[in-house]
């Protein structure tokens, strides 16, 4: 089997889960893509062990990152839930309040 | 054969992946990344990664997944499809992911283009707790402890204040 | 408390340069040195300091009429006492610096300080518009004087290879540099002593208080361009060319500032250019570049201190009590001789001061100007050019001079029969010349603080005379006599007739200062235009144009802080591909 398949399996995932992260409204998705993007990663480690290394180094950092995985997406839901708690949406770029306070005021007036 | 086994894991992954980041109704959108997920668990069976794949299936559909849709039913998420759900910034989005898509492809092919993986022995749980207890035992412990802050730091966030 | 502090102070340093005069006086010559530094490898710069014959006489000079206006003033000088008692006494120790200095740079560290403070003290009266723009035109014409002085001190230093005032005229030097450095001296003693052509300065600094203006024209001020050309003698008698310069511009001078004083109608301006028409004639004295030349030259500058220094000071009084020193405005008080009577001791004195500057016999006007005549027919007698042109402009300035002090005497004080208590020739110089005669009962003669010094300094008018030794040439003393008796008589027909003509020509001051304001004030007037402009419109426009340039820009990267995370983000990730992209482009 060549190598090159997994690797770039691996790649396109991690491309989906930029695009997801760039291009979804929603905090919940963003967490998805990011959780899509941690399994290109995953991937990659275990590719690379299954072709050289061989000592299962690889497949133990995979279940590495999907332990910090799991403490993320802990983490990141605890956030979301505070947000929409807050805010009343969970919006990603509605969440400006770190805007420049002058174009933050613009923009309300705008809508 | 192991070629054609990965070749539609991978695919099936990729299809799901797409449409987690593409589909219009959030609880698809989580429902999606279940498959690919499991996809995924099954490319690296076919790798000879059997104890990862467990744990991807354990943790990631088992917990990841549904800690995403309870968070979708807690922040009241409609079911219905929403097309506000990917912004204006997509086409650029999609733009700048193609374009890291090729360079990072382009990268591995020239790198490693003409590497092949020999038939490797059936991985082993065994294989992974030597490494785990032996190599990486002070790293294990470390994530134990960040697994343990990132417990008390969810309940820390989501906790309501008296004064709510 | 703090006033009188300062009046005692300034009081007892006058008191001290004229004790420090009496000490030296018959001691040997002696130079003193007191630290001091390499400048560059050739020249040695100290502070040195030297007594001698010049120095006691110039110490006493000055020391007595310092005194005379110090005590003077603390009757005269109502309002900021501390500031104008303290430069008083800055203005005394800055002429002592000049006077014992024996470095050239020392010298003219005193010399700037006069500047500054003759700049200050007239424009002591500063809400005074004529005042401030007095001042600030002596500063600017003495301050053009010095730029020569100082190049001049540079040009004579390295040609001497000494700053040393003593050992100056002893060296080989080049003749050219010679009459360039002392030419460039005398550029600055023109400019300091008001002579052609930068003499406008002195008659316009009159709106300062009359006590300044004694000591500006008596003892220090005007009288350092003086006391220089004696200090450096050695050096300018080498330099004939310069010497026939100085002939030509103090005889230009003393013509010119006489006539100019015939035309003036205000005490004060009268008595100013008799001041720069008599230090022309001490010029005319230093310019024969004999001894007896500056020996009279020197006399001529000791009486006159006494006799200018007096009449400054009457005119203060006249100033004080009347308010002004307009001839039209004094008339008024000339009825049944009023101003005469209540003014007794100022009538006396100034009568006496005015005698001495118009050479009545037996005053110490008339021996220091038959001596300078003396030493100038020495000088002629030889056939020298020089030495004619001097005799007949001090000849002629004489008849000049007693014209414009008789002139001034009877207007001043006395009733015109002719005109028979009208205001007459002056009628048209004030438009309050037609109110009533003013009460003239009020007149005062003033404290003996301010009396006391006009005392003392008659006295000087009359006896300086007779300090030089009385050796009187008949002839010469004769011929001055006789001129200065016609000048006289004309002036007193004139006003007998109640007549005051006076040319046009004479009372613009040959229209100098217009010519000068066309020349150089509004050129320069342009030049400041252009400046103010350039530093306006270019070098602001660049300066507005940084800051105008920061807020855009600052507008500009303010709209990237939207505070959306995915468009951080986004950045994030194009500059990670923009750097992989290079890193690419530069490792092929």
């Amino acid at each position: 089997m060549p190598l090159i398949l997994p690797l770039l399996l691996a790649v396109v995932l991690f491309c989906i889960g930029v695009y997801g992260v760039l291009a979804r409204r929603n905090v919940i998705t963003l967490l998805m893509s990011f959780e899509l993007m941690l399994n290109a990663v995953n991937l990659n480690l275990v590719a690379f062990d299954a072709w050289r290394i061989n000592d299962a180094t690889g497949q133990t950092l995979a279940v590495f990152v999907i332990t910090l995985a799991a403490a993320e997406i802990g983490l990141g839901l605890a956030i979301v839930l505070l947000l929409f708690r807050g805010h009343g949406h969970v919006d990603a770029d509605a969440a400006r309040d770190l805007a420049e306070q002058d174009e933050l005021v613009e923009q309300e007036k705008a809508t | 054969m192991t070629t054609a086994l990965f070749s539609v894991a991978g695919a099936v992954a990729l299809i799901a992946s797409l449409f987690v980041v593409t589909s219009q109704r959030i609880v698809h959108a989580a429902l999606w990344l279940v498959v690919a997920l499991g996809a995924i668990a099954g490319c690296f069976g076919v790798l000879h990664a059997e104890f990862v794949a467990l744990v991807q299936i354990l943790v990631y559909v088992g917990a990841i997944v549904v800690l995403v849709l309870f968070a979708l039913m807690l922040t009241k998420a409609p079911t219905n499809p929403l097309p506000s759900l990917t912004t204006g910034r997509s086409p650029f989005a999609a733009v700048v992911a193609a374009v890291l898509a090729l360079i990072l492809g382009t990268g591995v092919v020239l790198a490693f283009g003409n590497e092949k993986i020999k038939p490797v022995a059936d991985g082993s749980a065994q294989a992974v707790g030597t490494q785990v207890f032996k190599t990486w035992v002070l790293p294990f412990e470390v994530l134990s402890v960040l697994l343990l802050a990132a417990l008390i730091g969810a309940i820390a966030l989501s906790v309501r204040k008296k004064e709510d | 408390m703090i006033a009188t502090a300062w009046r005692v102070a300034g009081v007892g340093f006058s008191l001290l340069v004229v004790l420090a005069a009496a000490l030296l006086y018959g001691v040997d010559p002696q130079q003193t040195m007191a630290g001091g530094a390499m400048i560059g490898e050739d020249f040695w710069f100290s502070y040195e300091f030297r007594t001698d014959g010049l120095t006691v006489l110039m110490l006493a000079i000055v020391g007595v009429v310092s005194t005379c206006v110090q005590v003077y003033s603390i009757g005269y000088v109502r309002e900021r006492i501390a500031s104008y008692t303290a430069l008083v006494t800055l203005f005394t120790a800055a002429m002592v610096t000049v006077v014992i200095s024996d470095n050239l740079f020392l010298l003219l560290i005193g010399w700037e300080v006069m500047g500054v403070c003759s700049y200050l003290l007239i424009g002591h009266y500063w809400e005074r518009r004529d005042a401030r723009a007095g001042a600030m035109k002596a500063f600017l014409m003495t301050r053009l004087g010095d730029v020569g002085f100082l190049f001049g001190i540079f040009v004579l230093g390295v040609g001497y290879h000494t700053f040393r005032i003593s050992e100056l005229g002893s060296g080989p030097i080049e003749p050219h540099t010679l009459t360039i450095g002392t030419i460039l001296l005398l550029v600055g003693v023109i400019g300091k002593s008001a002579q052609v052509p930068l003499q406008t300065w002195l008659p316009d600094a009159m709106p300062g208080p009359s006590p300044v203006s004694a000591l500006i024209h008596a003892a220090t001020m005007v009288a350092a361009g003086v006391f220089l050309i004696a200090r450096l003698y050695n050096v300018f008698v080498e330099a004939q060319t310069t010497l026939t310069v100085l002939a030509v511009v103090a005889c230009v001078t003393m013509l010119f500032a006489a006539s100019c004083a015939m035309a003036a109608v205000e005490v004060k301006r009268v008595l100013a250019w008799s001041t720069v028409s008599q230090l022309a004639i001490m010029f005319a004295g230093l310019s024969l570049g004999t001894h007896d030349g500056r020996r009279a030259a020197l006399f001529q500058l000791l009486t006159h201190a006494a006799f200018k220094g007096l009449l400054f000071l009457c005119a203060g009084v006249l100033l004080h009590q009347v308010g002004s020193a307009a001839f039209v405005v004094l008339r008024r008080y000339t009825r049944r001789g009023a101003s005469r009577k209540q003014l007794r001791v100022t009538f006396v004195t100034m009568t006496i001061g005015l005698a001495a500057l118009a050479g009545v016999p037996g005053f110490a006007g008339f021996f220091s100007k038959d001596s300078v005549v003396e030493a100038a027919w020495e000088q002629a007698k030889d056939g020298s050019t020089v030495g004619w042109i001097v005799l007949v402009s001090v000849c002629v300035t004489t008849a000049m001079t007693a014209f414009y002090c008789v002139r001034m005497w009877l207007w001043v004080f006395f009733r015109t029969p002719a005109l028979a208590g009208a205001v007459g020739a002056f009628e048209g110089d004030d438009p309050m010349a037609d109110l009533d005669e003013p009460d003239a009962n009020k007149l005062r003669d003033g404290s003996w603080l301010m009396l006391a010094p006009m005392v003392l300094l008659a006295i000087g008018a009359i006896g300086l005379g007779y300090t030089d030794g009385v050796h009187l040439n008949v002839v010469i003393a004769l011929i001055t006599t006789v001129l200065a008796l016609l000048g006289g008589l004309a002036a007193y027909s004139l006003w007998h007739r109640g007549a005051d003509p006076r040319p046009v020509v004479l009372e613009r001051e040959y229209g100098v200062d217009p010519a000068y304001q066309r020349l150089f004030v509004v050129p320069v007037g342009w030049l400041a235009k252009l400046a103010v402009g350039n530093d306006r419109d270019v070098i602001g426009a660049y300066v507005r144009a940084t800051g105008r340039a920061g807020v855009l820009a600052s507008q500009g990267f303010r709209k990237l802080q939207t505070g959306n995370v995915q468009t951080y983000l986004a950045a994030a990730v194009v500059g990670a591909v923009a750097l992989a992209i290079l890193a690419g482009v530069i490792g092929s």
